[in-house]
């Protein structure tokens, strides 16, 4: 029986003390537990975590939503990163997940970009070419076993077409009018289709704008890894638009009479 | 409820800077300041530790996380940017010697445990600090704040630095600022003790302070509200007691 | 050309007993023959211009550009063979692709400048390789602004001339805009030495209009500037 306070309430694990509670004496050791445990391990977990992104279609293009947040565990770490990041004149990268990941993917399209730019024979890349590239990366780096852990949203408008996708960390990928990731693909997404779904040609700017502040304000409400904190990037005929950072209205005093959780009345 | 996440694991015996940093840039200047306490488990084997490592002229960086992890790479950037001031004839930026400190820590995530805060001044942005968390992420930030474990360490201080924050204050109240943060944190947090070490870096120079482990800055305990000790009656000697027959 | 015979011009890395290397003499020939390239750095950009002979018809507008992108911001106009040209471009975009992916920053000119002076010294070195037959012109503007390591630059045929009128001008003084009328202009004047040929004027910039970037000059200017450059040599000419 292990008494120590560090086992107090959940199993044991001697291969893990994080905290250097244990007395020296009785120091867990951290030998392999099977033959393969010394070989190589990459990282498979995030640290540094951005949450949901959205991205919906409209009239005139793509309108995409993120949080300033960087989470590190449940701490809110870093309050003004930026998640959605402008990829040449017609996309815009929004990430979840992993943001050194996410900084190391913006790096790789950046460099992308510049050779584009060098070759200067008149093309540039749109979306689809952006979106199929990071499916090629994000699976072969799944394939290495050494995944880049984030789930991507790809959105941009370029020869009179719009285009809204999604790409994770397994290289899966899938298309549609309205895409949300990580939380927001559980909360966001059902509000979203409801209020795009049938309507992607005639939705306007204004209204699109609407429905992803909406959609901001309930996640904001209900991830504890969000942010009231947030981005949205408009991607038109016009190019790519990235807001200022907007805080989001909530209302919180109907909460005031609230008394305990039931027959309370006082 | 998901699992705490395990953010690193120290190979056995492995020496730990499991810390208080912190740096804060002010209108010309950054101050950077860290506890002295590196542990071994719960045993410290150094309580009068140097964390504030020069790697250029004008830039500095804060280490937290494993000793021997976070003193190579901050033995490597050292030489890069002497290599860049050669090649270049002028001291490199604040950003430049950030980025290759987040290259190392993220192309090696899978072996390091290190949390680094670079700062510094450079000619063209003046004061600055970065952030390079776990992960190998770069942050730019007002102030940064670090040590591992980082969680309840950080936890205990992230608040009080944020009501606090300093952005444009002067040299005096950011050195007072990153002072009192670092001892309340070291007040509480086991893998963080013994003195403080500052540096006020700015375009004139690199100043070091130290403030000694028995000097420093004393916060509210509590004791004051728990009942006070009851006035003591002190018999005077002239009055003799009655004699109880 | 005494040297030829005497057996110290076969290889770059001989030299002869008089100090020469005749193998670099040799591929400054090849510079010679071809259209001038020149660069102007002025108040507030960089523009760069290159009179490319058109040896054939049968070429297509616009092909075998002789002024390429090196990064966003940095540009390079070469004379000399053609290819050796696309050689050394390439290498600058690796060398500034590698300079942005080690310091996450964009690499200044004289980074670059000097990585490509090293690379292109190398040719000079050895019994294996060939020297470049290419003079290069590089121009940026950087965090410390415009950059080109002169006031003014000009290689190939007509240099000589190009210096000449570089210097008449007061450099450090005209706008962007100004530079490219004046570009062409000396471009127009030094091709009056060869005017058999054909040639197609080629002009990029780097200024306060082109939002820090590397690009062609927008066709409205480069017809004024190309107008402008053959009134001017009609005028001079009278």
């Amino acid at each position: 029986m292990d008494h120590h306070p560090t086992n107090w309430g959940r199993p044991r694990n001697d291969t893990v003390d994080p905290y250097g509670t244990y007395p020296i004496h009785q120091r867990p050791t951290n030998v392999p537990k099977d033959a393969f445990a010394a070989g190589i391990q990459h990282t498979q977990q995030p640290i540094v975590t951005g949450t949901s992104v959205l991205g919906i279609k409209f009239k005139d293009g793509i309108m995409m939503a993120a949080d300033n947040l960087a989470s590190y565990g449940s701490l809110a770490r870093f309050r003004d990163i930026q998640r959605l990041h402008p990829v040449g004149e017609h996309t815009v990268l929004g990430a979840g997940g992993d943001m050194s990941d996410f900084q190391y993917i913006q790096g790789i399209l950046d460099e992308l970009m510049i050779d584009e730019f060098a070759a200067g024979d008149g093309h540039t890349l749109g979306p689809a070419e952006v979106h199929n590239y990071l499916s090629e990366l994000m699976y072969a780096r799944r394939s290495k076993m050494n995944p880049l852990w984030n789930s991507l949203l790809v959105g941009g408008f370029k020869d009179g077409k719009r285009f809204l996708a999604y790409v994770d960390l397994l290289g899966t990928t899938y298309s549609a009018s309205t895409l949300a990731t990580g939380y927001g693909s559980h909360i966001a997404q059902p509000l979203l289709r409801r209020a795009v779904e049938g309507r992607e040609d005639t939705l306007t700017e204004d209204e699109a704008r609407k429905i992803l502040e909406q959609s901001m304000q309930v996640l904001f409400y209900r991830d504890a890894r969000s942010l009231d904190q947030y981005q949205i990037a408009t991607i038109t005929a016009k190019g790519v638009n990235i807001s200022e950072s907007r805080k989001l209205e909530t209302s919180w005093s109907f909460a005031e009479g609230i008394r305990g959780y039931g027959a309370q009345t006082q | 409820m998901v699992d705490r996440i395990d953010f690193q694991q120290l190979k056995s015996g492995e020496v730990n800077l499991g810390t208080s940093i912190m740096a804060v840039q002010f209108s010309n200047g950054v101050v950077i300041g860290a506890d002295s306490r590196t542990t071994t488990g719960s045993y410290i084997a150094n309580r009068v530790t140097d964390k504030l490592t020069h790697v250029h002229d004008r830039v500095y960086c804060c280490r937290s996380g494993s000793a021997a992890d976070t003193q190579a790479v901050a033995d490597i950037v050292h030489y890069y940017l002497q290599l860049y001031s050669q090649q270049t004839g002028a001291p490199p930026p604040v950003h430049t010697a950030a980025s290759i400190f987040q290259r190392m820590c993220y192309e090696n995530k899978d072996q390091l445990s290190a949390g680094i805060i670079v700062a510094g001044w450079d000619k063209e942005v003046g004061p600055s600090v970065y952030n390079i968390p776990l992960g190998g992420g770069l942050f730019r930030q007002p102030w940064a704040i670090g040590g591992t474990p980082p969680v309840p360490a950080q936890r205990t201080y992230t608040g009080t630095a944020t009501r606090r924050t300093r952005r444009a204050g002067g040299r005096d109240e950011t050195v007072e600022f990153v002072k009192n943060t670092l001892a309340l944190a070291m007040s509480r947090d086991g893998s963080s003790g013994g003195v403080i070490r500052m540096c006020v870096i700015t375009e004139e120079g690199v100043e070091r302070l130290f403030v000694p482990g028995n000097e420093l800055p004393k916060f509210w305990t509590g004791t004051e509200v728990l009942a006070a000790p009851k006035e003591k009656v002190v018999l005077d000697p002239q009055v003799a007691p009655m004699v109880i027959e | 050309m005494t040297s030829i015979g005497t057996g110290y011009d076969l290889s770059a890395s001989t030299y002869s007993p008089d100090g020469r290397i005749f193998q670099v003499e040799y591929a400054n020939k090849a510079v010679e023959n071809s259209g001038t390239a020149i660069g102007l750095k002025v108040k507030d950009g960089v523009v760069l211009a290159v009179e490319k002979l058109v040896h054939s018809k049968l070429l297509v507008p616009g092909a075998n550009r002789r002024i390429q992108t090196v990064d966003r911001h940095i540009g390079l106009a070469t004379a000399g063979l053609p290819a050796d040209g696309r050689t050394v471009a390439n290498r600058a975009r690796d060398e500034a692709a590698g300079y942005r992916d080690f310091y996450r920053s964009p690499p200044t000119l004289k980074t670059i400048a000097d990585r490509i002076g090293h690379f292109v010294q190398m040719y000079t070195l050895y019994s294996s390789v060939r020297p470049f037959g290419i003079s290069t012109i590089l121009g940026a503007v950087d965090k410390d602004g415009p950059a080109l390591g002169y006031h003014g630059a000009a290689v190939g045929k007509g240099r000589q001339l190009a210096k000449t009128e570089l210097e008449k001008l007061k450099l450090s003084e005209l706008t962007a805009r100004e530079a490219v009328i004046e570009a062409a202009r000396i471009i127009y004047l030094v091709h009056e030495d060869a005017k058999e040929k054909e040639f197609e004027l080629e002009m990029s910039w780097i200024g306060p209009e082109t939002n820090g970037l590397h690009v062609a000059v927008p066709k409205d200017l480069f017809d004024e500037a190309e107008a402008k450059a053959k009134e001017a040599l009609v005028s001079g000419l009278e």
